[in-house]
């Protein structure tokens, strides 16, 4: 597993501001990679400084074994889709697709076929001679796509490209955008800050915090096996609860809420450390009465969240606030004010030692 | 790495300047230096003393006209708001077409020629012109003398300096949320109040713009009160004009032109201080 | 409100529609209603080289003057609206001076000026002083356009593989182009009506149209100015209302939709 692009030691800061500390990151050829995150948190600024519109205080960028250092943007060959798509307004869906082959040398005949080409690959076909202005907005997103490949470019770069569009639209770009990147191979680096985006199209997902990655893993290893607190808490709903290890052989700690409370060991930690629990709401059960076999609390609903097809149960267990995910056909039976028994087995408990 | 960006810093502070170096040797040579000499012109023409200064801020002659100014542009300035505000509220709350012709009218009048509107007054005022005739058809046998009098030159002036009102005070209102209004009209706001407490406080800065524009333009304007104005009531710009080219007296010229400058200037900077210079014409 | 509006509106518009009717008059000197109509005064116009010269003197001035403001101003607008440097608020104030300064004060300092350098009364002191006053007209429209630049539109030109340069001829310059034709109209407009200064140093080596027009106006009232006026405002109607057009025109052409 040779790496593609390289990142090393990128450092960035704006005076007394660190923007980025020490990023390091290893990404292998024709991989979906999501930069995913809250806004500041440093993934938009790691992304222009691959792109080099920013420049590093420290660290190197590497693509495919060559630096990235000293080359200006244009020089780079790497396709960007930005925000707020960049189109061209003063040309037509083909000329803006036409443009970086026109500034490679291409003669116009064989540029505009190959734009024309490329327009049929995203789903654009008769609509060259349209200006970005006539076209909707997932029609532009397409041919900022179109446009940023067809040049052939050893990376393409996606900054949030789905986030002025509505939800069904998102929807169908996702899985567009991921059928054109498997159709291509390209390597991609794709930055959003919306969690299910990141869920369904990444081969792996970088996380973001504070100028610093606090994860890379596979959507499933971000999603079940959290490494920090912060990545746990971003990454859907959780139940986060401070404990202390009292049995680490066996996989046992203390929480003032909810008391001895057995967790999965996966992680080496010592006695006496304060760590994370997490349970994800859809893993813990809601009944009348205890279950046999399972880890049993009682806790007064306060809040009923209703989405349709499930609901949210927020409640109280001696203080700790704890999420409950429940099947929309079951939310009808509980009462605000209630008290109920929540459980959960020692495998849905995840240790999280950081 | 240090060095190079250090040296791109050095660079991207070099740059900006070489693209402003030609306006700013021009302005320097062409803008600076000329003003430069009426202030020097002031104090040494004929000979290097502030009597230019002390005649022209003690003789009867010049304080009445300088007070002639800061009346006229006063009325000027006043007459403006009275007619642009309405015009202006015309067109913010009438429907998109009526309001487009308004506005496409006060922009071609806008864009007329000083002269051309000052012409145009001089025919309609004129002895032998429409107005006396429709007086004269209404039956008033001895029409009065309207041309080359203070109300023809601040009629005229009015019509010239009105459409800057009426774009600053449009521009504002044009912008306020409709709901705003609503708002106050569900909380008890009337009529009158509601203008008081609720209109006339949005649409201040548009008053405010327009009414520092249309004065500090009409305490310097030449050509309308030469043209139409009465020779016995003078604005500051004909007295000023009357010194160079018919005395040559450039250094009493040239002490007038200063204190206008001065009058200006300071006006401008008061309103620079409160919302930038730059927002006044934008 | 609604009344005073109307009244307004006439207020504002009786002026500039007075003069047509007068143009065409066979009167020999102001009189309303004009006797008779006739062709005679635009007859004399286009025949009189006392008022020709003067027309042509202004077009090729304002033209002049429009090539060298833009020259300057277009640089340093983006040098203003682009960066930040020491001493920027200075050139800032530097741009806008001009329209602070009343221009009977300018007059007095040009033909003081001028007249020491040598070059009052000629084509080149008119387009000189003229500049000065067009810089913070043309600045200021072209600075609220290259405001509302979108500067994604360069990064994605970078990106595309476009050189700084070639960025700037192929996306910059384009998509300011509007700006870049209303910000040089201004200036051209603020040189051929200018009045004041050119009274004072056009003289009759380079006499402009409004010069020429005050001193007739102050002499005789000749109603060619009747016929001069007819065709300044003309030229403003089409100005003011052609963009109107193309604008429907073009949004009639290309339906907003898709």
């Amino acid at each position: 597993m040779s790496s593609y692009l390289k990142l090393s030691g990128i450092s960035k800061s704006y005076g007394q501001f660190t923007a980025l500390q020490t990023v390091d990151l290893d990404i292998k050829k024709g991989e979906f990679v999501t930069f995913l995150g809250p806004s500041g948190s440093g993934k938009t600024t790691t992304l222009m400084i691959i792109a080099g519109f920013e420049q590093a205080t420290s660290g190197s960028v590497e693509v495919n074994g060559k630096s990235l250092f000293g080359l200006a943007p244009h020089e780079r060959n790497i396709g960007i889709v930005f925000q707020n798509y960049g189109l061209f307004p003063h040309k037509t869906a083909a000329q803006n697709v036409y443009f970086p082959l026109q500034m490679r040398g291409i003669n116009k005949a064989a540029g505009m076929r190959k734009a024309e080409e490329m327009l049929d690959l995203v789903g654009l076909q008769g609509f060259g001679h349209r200006y970005p202005k006539e076209l909707s907005g997932g029609q532009q997103q397409r041919v900022a796509l179109a446009r940023a490949l067809v040049f052939e470019p050893s990376l393409l770069l996606l900054d949030e490209p789905l986030g002025a569009l509505d939800k069904n639209l998102r929807e169908q770009m996702q899985i567009e955008i991921k059928r054109i990147q498997r159709a291509l191979g390209v390597t991609t680096i794709f930055v959003t800050h919306d969690q299910s985006e990141a869920m369904s199209m990444s081969d792996r997902i970088v996380v973001f915090e504070k100028g610093r990655i606090q994860q890379v893993a596979t959507p499933l290893d971000i999603y079940h096996r959290p490494e920090t607190k912060f990545v746990a808490g971003f990454i859907g709903e959780s139940n986060l609860v401070d404990a202390k290890v009292s049995d680490a052989a066996k996989g046992e700690a203390r929480s003032a809420a909810l008391g001895k409370v057995e967790y999965a060991v996966t992680d080496k930690v010592a006695n006496d450390n304060d760590v994370t629990l997490m349970i994800r709401p859809e893993h813990i059960r809601l009944s009348r009465n205890p279950i046999e076999g399972r880890k049993n609390v009682r806790m007064k609903v306060e809040t009923i969240v209703n989405y349709g097809d499930n609901a949210l149960v927020i409640g109280m267990v001696e203080g700790q606030p704890m999420r409950v995910r429940v099947l929309g056909a079951d939310v009808v039976i509980i009462r605000e004010g209630e008290e109920f028994c929540i459980s959960w087995t020692r495998d849905s408990v995840y240790m999280i030692a950081k | 790495m240090t060095v190079s960006i250090a040296r791109l810093s050095a660079k991207t502070e070099l740059w900006p300047w070489l693209l402003l170096a030609p306006l700013a040797v021009y302005m320097a040579v062409f803008f600076l230096v000329p003003l430069a000499d009426v202030a020097i012109m002031s104090v040494t023409e004929p000979r290097p003393t502030l009597a230019n200064y002390e005649r022209v801020l003690t003789t009867a002659l010049y304080q009445r006209v300088f007070i002639n100014t800061f009346v006229t542009a006063i009325v000027v300035t006043l007459c403006c708001l009275l007619v642009g505000y309405p015009l202006a509220y015309l067109m913010a709350n009438s429907n998109p077409r009526t309001a487009m012709l308004i506005l496409l009218l006060v922009t071609m009048s806008f864009w007329t020629s000083f002269l051309v509107r000052t012409y145009a007054w001089m025919v309609l005022l004129g002895n032998n012109g429409p107005l006396v005739w429709l007086l004269s058809t209404l039956g008033m046998d001895k029409p009065p003398q309207l041309l080359f009098t203070r109300f023809s030159s601040t009629l005229a002036m009015v019509h010239i300096l009105a459409p800057y009102m009426i774009m600053n005070i449009y521009s504002v209102m044009r912008k306020i949320d409709p709901t705003l209004i609503r708002s106050a009209e569900s909380l008890g706001a009337r009529g009158m109040s509601l203008f008081r407490h609720v209109y006339l406080p949005l649409t201040a800065p548009g008053i405010a713009n327009g009414s520092v524009l249309v004065f500090v333009i009409c305490l310097g304007f030449y050509v309308t009160p030469v043209l139409l104005g009465s020779p016995r009531e003078q604005m500051i710009a004909g007295l000023i004009g009357n010194q160079i080219d018919e005395f040559l007296a450039f250094g009493m010229g040239s002490a007038m032109a200063m204190v206008l400058l001065f009058v200006t200037l300071v006006i401008l900077t008061i309103y620079h201080r409160r919302f930038g210079l730059d927002k006044l014409w934008g | 409100m609604r009344w005073l509006g109307i009244a307004v509106v006439v207020f504002i518009a009786a002026p500039l529609v007075i003069v047509v009717p007068m143009s065409f008059s066979n009167a020999r000197s102001l009189q309303f209603p004009p006797p008779g109509y006739s062709f005679g005064y635009y007859q004399a116009y286009f025949t009189d080289m006392s008022w020709l010269v003067p027309t042509w003197n202004s077009i090729l001035i304002a033209t002049a003057t429009t090539v060298l403001t833009m020259l300057l101003v277009v640089p340093a607008t983006f040098a203003l609206v682009r960066h930040k440097f020491r001493g920027k608020g200075i050139a800032d104030l530097m741009m806008l001076m001009p329209l602070a300064v009343p221009h009977i004060v300018m007059a007095v300092g040009y033909y003081s000026y001028f007249g020491n350098v040598g070059i009052v009364h000629t084509h080149l002191g008119v387009i000189l002083a003229h500049t000065c006053l067009s810089v913070p007209i043309a600045f200021l429209v072209l600075s609220a356009n290259l405001k509302g630049f979108d500067r994604t539109l360069e990064r994605a030109a970078l990106s595309l593989g476009a050189s700084p340069t070639k960025t700037f001829i192929h996306v910059t310059l384009p998509i300011l182009r509007p700006g870049l034709i209303i910000s040089a109209l201004f200036a051209f407009v603020q040189s051929f009506d200018e009045t004041v200064v050119a009274i004072f140093i056009s003289g009759r080596g380079a006499e402009t149209l409004p010069r020429k027009m005050f001193d007739s106006i102050r002499q005789e009232a000749d109603p060619v100015i009747a016929v001069i006026s007819t065709l300044l405002f003309l030229a403003v109607i089409v100005g003011v209302t052609a963009p109107l057009l193309v604008a429907r025109i073009r949004s009639r052409r290309t339906p907003a939709t898709a």
